[in-house]
């Protein structure tokens, strides 16, 4: 039986090499591959809830200067561990939308139009990609307004680019920025948010609703306190059934520096120790529930879980990708 | 800083008249619950590499192993949150382009049933702008089924119609030799027959190739015998930087990258397999080489970092960055 197999293998062998000699190995001229990048966008369901990551980009700075109460050294030797660069840091941004009956929801709302170089600024091409219709989005749900998270609430006219969608703002992120009272209590570095807040909000008068800590936004949408990285920086639980994920907005950045080291403390943090505790807090809680979550400054597709990951008697947690899957 | 203050609730003001109707709120159409094209493309020295994902099977979890016992496989899944009784085991093919060369890793699953998981290769290709008709050279790591049934196409003909094949000479060697059939594991048999059905199209175009042997310019060949008898791994190089395809020197890296040791259901010779599977990850984690595997989660790219576990030196593989920008 083998030997028939081999014999005949051996005999379509030379049947095809004779019908083909006349055109004997004649390696295809290679095109030029097309160097466009996927569209950065990726479908998980949670219950009945239908997750779009939508990425948007990135921005790069320099390492040094982004974690404020660590030696320089420390922060590139964890930058090597996880084989990122330690010259530069990468800074993704990726946007979670959630959709389940008549609800379009989208979590903060990108860097918006800018222009044509930008590395940031990918959303509206990776939405149309996606199959996101802005006009459908019913809610914008803010976690905060730092320009990152808000500026992408203006269409290149500067008008409202979620045209239909009601905005909703956690009320204690509302009052910070919108009482000029409280600009000279805030870090240098955040000022520009009390003008970048009006601007970016206006076309939305009338379509604002403020939210209170522990409130449920939409059926199956609860708003969790975490301040510190703003005043009013808060999560998402989106949650059907038995099944839940977190989105964490800017709890962490990238979690390589940042759950693996929840003390450190970034120059964009409002309140360095307020942003710490929280951390610790909410790691350990989806640690501990071995919840799904996404997060803003996450690589793509920006979702997955954590798990305790202990550095020299430092407790620390480590992110997890979940599989990508071709099926949603 | 008043003036703020004040201007934002005169703009609001202003706009909250024409703005009141739009409190009616925007009916959603359903979102297109189609996932995301399958491809992902970065840059090694001058090669564009696309990686393709070619969809999924799952593999039972109590015959996925069959040196461990079935809670300590669920111990090491539950570290990377792997849970169920079935293991996703994907499938990703590399593409490597640079000038004249377009280069295939491996066929892919090729044409399946419709409702099928696996078989994505063909419209994620197209997706990712690749004509199968421009493909130069289909090189092959070995020759289990999901890696050479994306040769044929629907008809039966070549899918890549004008590809030189690049095969492992000590693959080629054990698989076209009936009087092996006998000493290779059951499981792994019908490799005999589909091998001769898989290549037959491509007579005339079939080049083996020794261990260490340069493929093409910039793609060499590295024994990395164990998973099968001729298996085979590729350094894709130029300048100063390289990629390794290290095709199924293991399988989740989830699992076999933590316990190198674990002896893996579809290794031809486990024992040799392993310690194929060490010595390539040493050199993989000492060199900090970026590397893509067959069955990694999509894009299937990045790096080896030693994990040590009690006294047993282990890796974990840490995925490279995705990046919009190639």
């Amino acid at each position: 039986m083998t030997v028939d197999r081999r014999n005949a293998f051996i005999g379509a062998g030379l049947l095809g090499s004779a019908a083909i000699a006349s055109r004997l190995i004649r390696p295809a001229a290679a095109q030029s591959a097309p160097a466009a990048q996927a569209p950065g966008f990726y479908r998980f369901k949670t219950g009945a809830w239908t997750i779009t990551m939508v990425h948007d980009g990135f921005s790069r700075r320099p390492v040094e200067g982004f974690v404020r109460n660590a030696p320089l050294a420390d922060v590139q030797a964890l930058l090597g561990a996880s084989l990122l660069p330690t010259d530069n840091l990468t800074i993704p941004f990726t946007i979670t939308f959630a959709q389940k009956d008549a609800v379009l929801a989208v979590f903060d709302a990108g860097n918006g139009v800018t222009p044509a170089a930008a590395t940031n600024g990918k959303m509206i091409a990776n939405m149309a990609a996606a199959g996101i219709d802005p006009a459908r989005v019913t809610h914008v749900i803010q976690s905060h307004f730092h320009g990152d998270h808000i500026n992408g609430l203006l269409n290149t006219a500067n008008g409202a680019a979620f045209p239909n969608a009601e905005i909703i703002v956690p009320a204690t992120e509302w009052a910070w920025w919108n009482d000029a009272g409280n600009e000279t209590r805030s870090p240098e570095g955040q000022r520009a948010a009390f003008a970048n807040t009006a601007r970016r909000f206006a076309p939305y008068a009338g379509k604002i609703r403020q939210i209170a800590a522990g409130a449920e936004v939409v059926p199956g949408i609860t708003a969790i306190a975490a301040y510190g990285h703003t005043p009013g920086h808060t999560l998402y639980r989106i949650a059907d059934g038995a099944e839940q994920m977190i989105f964490l907005a800017d709890l962490t950045n990238r979690p390589e520096l940042m759950a693996v080291r929840p003390d450190w403390q970034i120059v964009f943090d409002f309140d360095g120790d307020a942003a710490a505790a929280t951390r610790r807090r909410v790691l350990d809680m989806v640690a501990t529930d071995r919840v799904r979550v996404t997060g803003y400054h996450f690589p793509f597709p920006a979702n997955g879980y954590f798990a305790r990951h202990n550095v020299g008697g430092a407790q620390g947690f480590m992110f997890v990708p979940a599989d990508w899957s071709s099926a949603v | 800083m008043t003036e703020r203050r004040i201007l934002l609730a005169a703009s609001a003001a202003l706009l909250a008249a024409p703005a009141l109707p739009g409190r009616a709120q925007a009916q959603p159409a359903t979102a297109p619950v189609a996932q995301a094209p399958g491809f992902y493309r970065y840059k090694v020295g001058g090669w564009t590499i696309t990686v393709v994902n070619d969809g999924f099977n799952r593999a039972p979890v109590p015959t996925y192993l069959t040196n461990a016992p079935v809670d300590q496989l669920r111990a090491v899944m539950a570290e990377s949150f792997m849970t169920g009784d079935t293991i996703m085991v994907p499938f990703n093919i590399t593409f490597a382009q640079k000038d004249a060369a377009f280069v295939a890793f491996d066929a892919g699953n090729g044409v399946t049933a419709a409702n099928a998981t696996n078989g994505r290769m063909i419209a994620n290709m197209a997706a990712a702008g690749i004509d199968p008709a421009a493909i130069t050279h289909v090189i092959h790591s070995h020759f289990h089924g999901d890696h050479i049934n994306g040769l044929l196409d629907a008809q039966g003909g070549r899918a890549f119609p004008n590809a030189e094949i690049i095969v492992p000479a000590a693959e080629w060697a054990w698989w076209t030799e009936a009087s092996n059939e006998s000493r290779s594991p059951e499981r792994q048999r019908p490799a005999f027959t589909n091998t001769p059905r898989r290549f037959t199209p491509y007579q005339g175009r079939v080049r083996q190739l020794a261990n260490g042997a340069e493929a093409i310019p910039g793609i060499t060949a590295i024994a990395a015998y164990g998973h099968t008898p001729g298996m085979t791994i590729f350094r894709v190089a130029d300048g100063a930087e390289q990629l390794l395809v290290l095709a199924d020197v293991l399988n989740r890296p989830e699992i076999m990258m933590r316990r190198p040791g674990w002896h893996f259901i579809g290794d031809f010779d486990a024992e040799m397999a392993v310690t194929t599977r060490r010595r390539v990850l040493d050199m993989a984690a000492t060199d900090r080489a970026r590397v893509t595997g067959y069955h990694y989660v999509f894009p299937a790219n990045g790096y080896v970092a030693r994990h040590n576990v009690g006294g047993e030196q282990g890796y974990a593989f840490v995925p490279a960055e995705w990046s919009s920008a190639v």
